[in-house]
């Protein structure tokens, strides 16, 4: 039951997943910890941390949390119900959107999903930096590797990896 | 610059499968790497033109360009070989370093810190993501109150993104179309 329930939810996320998976980090969040209770919230931390850190595209989140839930197949599932149905879309969307490249309703739809997008991915980092109480250890990390990405061009592991030594620190 | 799509399908699942083996850090600089630097399937500005395109669908962007390209070069069967070239190691390994994790945790609380540090620095990355991308839209109000509107909603209110999608997109379609955004 609960791994229909899951490629359901993966499923229908996947259809409103614009932006990628950062900007559904929130809704994900929300049904995984608040909802469903399949994990707390310092949980949802770490797999995203775990997530983040192998290589691949972050959507493989997705499948940790179908781990967790229900093993391997629950991993399986969770990521093929998180890409199918927007794989069948970028599908049959790709040429007909070349097509219409220059008709203005595109260029409203690239205008108005811009702000969207980004304030998902702000509450997704939000989210994340404040599992429970605002912590400011959490937040001091989270500002640091911010503020490391945007005036420098280096390889994003290397502010994971400093994340993780202070917080080795600070948090332990 | 000569560019040639591949010309088997094993060439197409091999090209996506080192996207996916090297990709520490992030796809996106690896698949540029592979597909315009060292195999020279595609062009400068074709990539930069599928990849656009793929972030305005949804799902995972460079999951849904190998769907794109592998359907533009073999169809059905080049669509599923380079997305499971893409996703084959990677799925492999996220779950075995999770397991491994997960062994050491339980007895471990300095593991723990350690990858809660890396959690909250990888939300750190997405905040300077959406910095990054925001920095030039919030010169109009429009977006400014947009984007403060749905970071209340989805940040603080913990509003439903089933909700609020629909909603705030319906929105910013408004102010576009008037010229707003």
């Amino acid at each position: 039951m609960t791994l229909v329930e899951l490629t359901l939810y993966f499923m229908l996320l996947s259809l409103i997943s614009v932006g990628g998976m950062p900007s559904v980090l929130p809704e994900l969040q929300r049904y995984a910890v608040d909802v469903k209770g399949w994990m707390t919230p310092d949980d949802f931390i770490q797999v995203f941390a775990v997530g983040q850190a192998a290589p691949g595209p972050n959507v493989l989140i997705a499948s940790l949390v179908g781990w967790k839930v229900a093993g391997l197949p629950g991993a399986l599932l969770a990521l093929a119900a998180m890409c199918g149905p927007a794989a069948v879309l970028a599908w049959w969307v790709a040429e007909a959107w070349d097509r219409f490249k220059d008709t203005p309703w595109r260029r409203a739809i690239q205008r108005a999903i811009a702000p969207v997008v980004v304030a998902l991915i702000l509450s997704g980092g939000f989210i994340l930096a404040t599992p429970a109480a605002p912590d400011w250890r959490l937040w001091a990390i989270a500002a640091a590797s911010a503020v490391g990405m945007l005036i420098s061009k280096a390889n994003p592991l290397w502010f994971l990896a400093a994340g993780g030594a202070i917080g080795g620190f600070l948090l332990a | 610059m000569n560019v040639a799509p591949p010309k088997t399908l094993g060439e197409l699942f091999f090209g996506f499968l080192s996207i996916g083996a090297r990709s520490f850090g992030g796809v996106m600089p690896w698949a540029h790497r592979v597909m315009v630097e060292e195999r020279r399937w595609v062009t400068e500005a074709d990539f930069a033109e599928t990849i656009g395109l793929c972030q305005f669908l949804p799902g995972p962007n460079i999951g849904n360009a190998s769907i794109v390209y592998g359907k533009r070069w073999f169809g059905l069967a080049g669509a599923l070989v380079a997305f499971l070239g893409l996703f084959a190691l990677p799925f492999v390994w996220v779950l075995a370093l999770f397991a491994l994790y997960a062994d050491f945790a339980a007895t471990n609380a300095t593991l723990r810190a350690v990858v809660t540090g890396v959690g909250a620095a990888g939300a750190g990355l997405f905040i300077g993501t959406a910095i990054k991308l925001g920095r030039v839209l919030v010169r109009r109000p429009a977006a400014l109150i947009l984007i403060t509107g749905c970071f209340l909603a989805a940040g603080i209110g913990r509003v439903s993104l089933f909700v609020l999608l629909p909603v705030s997109f319906a929105c910013a379609l408004l102010a576009a179309r008037r010229g707003w955004l």
